[in-house]
């Protein structure tokens, strides 16, 4: 791609970005997580709930006081999940990740997973598609 | 910004930049609709709709009324788009705009402003009751699933998006009587040559026309008991179903249509999908989190 394709390529997506509003989804996003707070959470697995509409990560999350919090992460639906080719053994318990999201509006431990990375830099799109976060609006408000 | 992410924003501008097709979609001449042993045209298969075409058309720039939203960049993260965007998912009125009542205006902006209030301002989808009807049949950014098979004397339809199926009688029988009300109503089905047209009545009035944020403005309208929704199912060619819905609820707003195509995809695996199984964690929060502001707003009154 030369330089003046690319130039352009990034003006259409910045038009695109600027033109997305909310889309589908089961959920909403706004009326649950809070786009005012975003969460970098460094944690551990301990169990992956392959559930409907949405599947949940389960971390322990080791505090600057060395205590362990447990945190539930909202991720897209297992179907969903299943097509980018993201399984339930994909995240086995012990695993370390970080997961980059959005807190849950009632002030919980969850909170809804953009996106997470395994121990070998992979990082993968967690999220539901179309739900109107801040991750599928960068650039829109 | 992840693989899948720029890869979806690509399919956007890639369908940013087709043309505009017309909803409609001339039979191919090689083609000829085949029939079922009991002879009915054939549309038995696995059909998509992922598409990125807008609900309705934006606003008149001169009105005040809110936008519409513009699905021409949604995200489909799962599938690619399946076919080119046009103008408005909404073919009439010709001005691709639901004309909506001010009665139905006001219900649906009671519900939206209150889902954090109770559940039952949710919408049906939400709540994993329904997806709704024709509210299934609009396209949301994943499991837009559907399988059609044919019986004599019915056709049935599965939806993946959520785990809901029709069965709609094609025998001649009578609609169930006027005090028997359903979600989803009940549909009688007949076929007009080769269109499959379906009269769907005895809905029980509690329910939703559209519940996918990608619907827009139409999201959360209310869908009375008197709704009367006629669909016409057209196979033009091995691959495309011509789908449109006429939404005739007058308390809501004068009748109007949606139309779009069906895509065959027998590459598509159709999962389970068991919305309720763990809907808990968004209520709990959605509703959690209005209690909270709440307290908040109260403490901050007694400083």
């Amino acid at each position: 791609m030369t330089r003046k394709t690319f130039s352009l390529s990034i003006a259409a997506f910045g038009l695109l970005l600027a033109a997305a509003g909310p889309v589908a989804a089961h959920h909403s996003f706004s009326a649950e997580f809070d786009a005012d707070k975003p969460v970098t959470l460094h944690g551990t697995v301990t169990k992956v709930e392959w559930t409907n509409p949405h599947a949940w990560i389960h971390i322990d999350v080791k505090g600057d006081d060395g205590q362990m919090t447990p945190w539930k992460i909202e991720a897209g639906a297992p179907n969903a999940l299943l097509r980018r080719g993201f399984t339930k053994q994909y995240l086995p318990p012990g695993t370390a990740i970080v997961v980059e999201g959005f807190r849950a509006k009632d002030g919980s431990n969850r909170a809804n997973g953009a996106n997470v990375t395994t121990p070998d830099g992979k990082k993968l799109f967690l999220g539901s598609s179309g739900t109107g976060a801040p991750y599928e609006e960068k650039g829109g408000k | 910004m992840n693989r899948t992410y720029i890869t979806a924003l690509l399919l956007a501008s890639a369908i940013a930049a087709v043309a505009q097709t017309p909803t409609s979609k001339a039979p191919a001449k090689a083609w000829k609709q085949t029939k079922t042993p009991d002879g009915q045209p054939d549309l038995q298969g696995v059909w998509v709709n992922f598409d990125s075409t807008p609900f309705e058309r934006a606003a008149p720039a001169n009105t005040t009324a809110p936008a519409s939203g513009n699905q021409n960049a949604l995200l489909f993260a799962d599938r690619a788009p399946k076919v080119a965007a046009r103008p408005s998912m909404v073919v009439e009125p010709a001005d691709g705009r639901v004309p909506l009542t001010p009665w139905a205006v006001e219900q649906r902006d009671y519900s939206l402003s209150h889902v954090q209030d109770s559940w039952e301002y949710n919408t049906t989808w939400e709540r994993c009751i329904t997806r709704g009807m024709p509210a299934a049949f609009f396209p949301a950014g994943y499991n837009n699933g559907y399988q059609i098979l044919q019986t004599p004397g019915q056709v049935v339809i599965m939806f993946e998006m959520i785990h809901e199926t029709r069965v709609i009688p094609i025998d001649g029988r009578p609609h169930l009587p006027a005090a028997l009300r359903q979600w989803n109503g009940d549909p009688r089905g007949h076929w007009e040559g080769n269109t499959l047209v379906v009269e769907t009545t005895n809905f029980n009035g509690r329910g939703m026309i559209a519940t996918n944020a990608a619907s827009a403005r139409i999201r959360s309208t209310p869908e009375t008991e008197n709704a009367r929704i006629t669909e016409r199912f057209t196979r033009v060619d091995a691959d495309t179903i011509n789908y449109e819905v006429t939404i005739d609820d007058p308390k809501v707003s004068a009748p109007w249509k949606v139309a779009m195509p069906l895509v065959r995809d027998d590459s598509y695996k159709i999962y389970e999908y068991m919305c309720h199984e763990a809907n808990q964690d968004y209520m709990e929060i959605t509703l959690g989190g209005g209690r909270l502001q709440e307290k908040n707003a109260a403490a901050a009154g007694r400083k």
